[in-house]
């Protein structure tokens, strides 16, 4: 090792901690939303997020929104439709993680005076994508065909994130003794949040019994295990917490943020078992010098069951290995020790690539939910991002002012 | 009567020509660095490892284990509404590298992690043929 190698990490900044804020947050219309688009969807979201903050959209000179994979520059297509001129306005791609990278890109700008007020968001069409026409239910593909894999895959049937995620899941489940009762227990513990949330895309209770009903899709997951095509949008404002004190909400202040990217790859090394949480985690961890124990309530990305298991372990909520039993014992539901996806998640609320998780902390962060929805004298909330080619990974990490 | 589509034909990028070349001959051969003599996959024009563009395509054993694998239930593409369930897995070959294929001469339910495998080859035309794998002994 030379002293280039050795010299130490650079960690997120602790004197970014409590700088910024979430002073307005909404979602559109979820679910089933035909005659829309991601751009309507998004604006619509926007919106509600001013008005929740009592906000004018001439007061955002910032815009980090993203679309679906094949929308370009979607930002500016956003300000354009929100009549600004921003300062500072650009779409990351990272996947599921990128709304978090954003919300944490937002923090850095405002510190570094690059802009004053900026919206964060992620909208997408995908249930309309998918339900448009007969050929595109076949086709069940919401990617470009650009995007697509043209060897090492296709020729051997495998498709799908379903089937990548499911990898992980088999592993796990030879390395540890999980079993497709933990990952049920996920998705029944989800739905019954649903339940509560007017808003969610999925109505029906759900039993263990029938999520072991359901049909298998790529073993070890059945449809159950799947999150949800949705036609969704959320938004967030950030605003230093100075500008914050005086506007209509509650401020939730940003405490710590994190990322990492397993980018050798979800099948090399241990990355389908250890995912990038960890090292994302323990750096949101530090800056908001915080660790698992202080965590009052979770909002983990949930595209897949098995996915919520590992980063629960990967966040140190227990140990590695031990998820199965720690779902088990009810840990997740409402009135748990660690109520987890309070709104639905992506398996029950609506898939919005992790914005709806954002959301939701923002949510449970102001104490304005009834009682039944509301995780009693919550504190702090972590929320978690995943996506790209699986190994992409972003935390954040709220807290009451 | 309307004809099953045939599966998709692997359409590789430059790197990988001469892995599909070798595969042709019914070869596994998996790029190697010659300066610090790793493998790795899937193909590229400089080692993962040290950055070298020493590399060159080497014959490996075509034996290794099954690290995961996934069971497909659902119909992707009308190409295998007749494998259904057929399973997709990610074999450890001896020499370190996994690479995905599909699991013969067993039925999806007794494939288990860590079984041991050896590659064989799908002729899919004149022109190519597809790795795959079997336990061994199969």
């Amino acid at each position: 090792m030379n002293a280039f190698t050795q010299s130490p990490l650079i960690e997120p900044s602790r004197e970014l901690r409590d700088t910024c804020a979430i002073v307005g947050t909404a979602t559109s219309r979820l679910g089933k939303v035909p005659g829309t688009s991601s751009l309507d969807l998004m604006v619509e979201a926007i919106r509600n997020a001013l008005d929740d903050a009592g906000l004018k959209a001439s007061d955002v000179d910032g815009v980090l929104c993203r679309g679906p994979d094949d929308s370009y520059s979607h930002h500016q297509l956003v300000a354009e439709r929100l009549g600004v001129n921003a300062r500072f306005s650009t779409t990351l791609t990272n996947g599921g993680a990128s709304q978090i990278m954003s919300v944490a890109l937002a923090v850095m700008a405002i510190r570094f005076g690059m802009a004053n007020t900026i919206v964060c968001g992620f909208a997408r069409d995908t249930w309309s994508r998918t339900h448009a026409n007969e050929e595109v239910r076949v086709r069940n593909e919401t990617r470009p065909e650009s995007m697509l894999a043209r060897e090492f895959g296709p020729e051997y049937g495998y498709y799908g994130a379903t089937a990548a995620h499911a990898f992980g899941a088999t592993r796990h489940m030879h390395l540890y003794g999980t079993t497709r009762d933990h990952f049920g227990e996920i998705a029944v513990a989800f739905r019954e949040h649903a339940l509560r949330n007017p808003q969610a895309q999925m109505k029906k209770p759900l039993s263990i019994e029938d999520y072991h009903a359901g049909r298998l899709i790529v073993a070890p997951f059945g449809m159950f295990d799947c999150s949800l095509r949705s036609d969704a949008a959320g938004a967030v404002i950030v605003t230093s917490a100075a500008r914050a004190k005086d506007l209509r909400q509650p401020p939730v202040l940003i405490k710590g943020f994190g990322t990492h990217n397993n980018t050798r790859g979800w099948f090399a090394d241990d990355n389908m078992v250890v995912t990038a949480a960890k090292q994302a985690g323990e750096a949101a961890y530090r800056m908001a010098g915080l660790g698992p124990q202080d965590v009052d309530t979770a909002q983990i990305y949930d595209c897949f069951t098995y996915m919520v298991l590992t980063q629960l372990e990967d966040y140190g909520f227990c140990k590695k290995g031990e998820g199965g039993p720690f779902v088990a014992s009810g840990a997740l539901r409402l009135g748990g020790a660690l109520p987890c996806n309070t709104s639905g998640g992506q398996l029950s609320e609506s898939h919005c690539e992790g914005m709806l998780q954002i959301v939701e902390g923002v949510r449970q962060m102001r104490h304005t939910y009834p009682e039944h929805r509301q995780v009693k004298d919550a504190e702090i909330a972590l929320i978690s991002g995943h996506g790209g080619n699986q190994v992409c990974h972003s935390t954040l990490i709220l807290g009451r002012a | 009567m309307t004809e099953t589509p045939r599966k998709p034909k692997p359409r590789p990028a430059p790197e990988s020509l001469p892995y599909w070349q070798a595969a042709k001959e019914h070869r596994l051969a998996l790029p190697k660095c010659e300066d610090c003599s790793q493998f790795w996959f899937p193909p590229s024009r400089t080692c993962p490892h040290c950055l070298s563009t020493n590399v060159s395509f080497q014959n490996v054993s075509g034996r290794g284990k099954v690290f995961s694998f996934v069971t497909f239930h659902r119909v992707y593409r009308p190409a295998f509404a007749e494998d259904v369930p057929y399973v997709v897995a990610l074999v450890e070959l001896e020499e370190g590298p996994r690479v995905l294929t599909n699991i013969l001469g067993v039925t999806h339910e007794d494939v288990r992690c860590e079984m041991p495998v050896e590659v064989v080859f799908d002729d899919y035309d004149e022109e190519v043929s597809i790795p795959k794998f079997r336990p061994v002994g199969a």
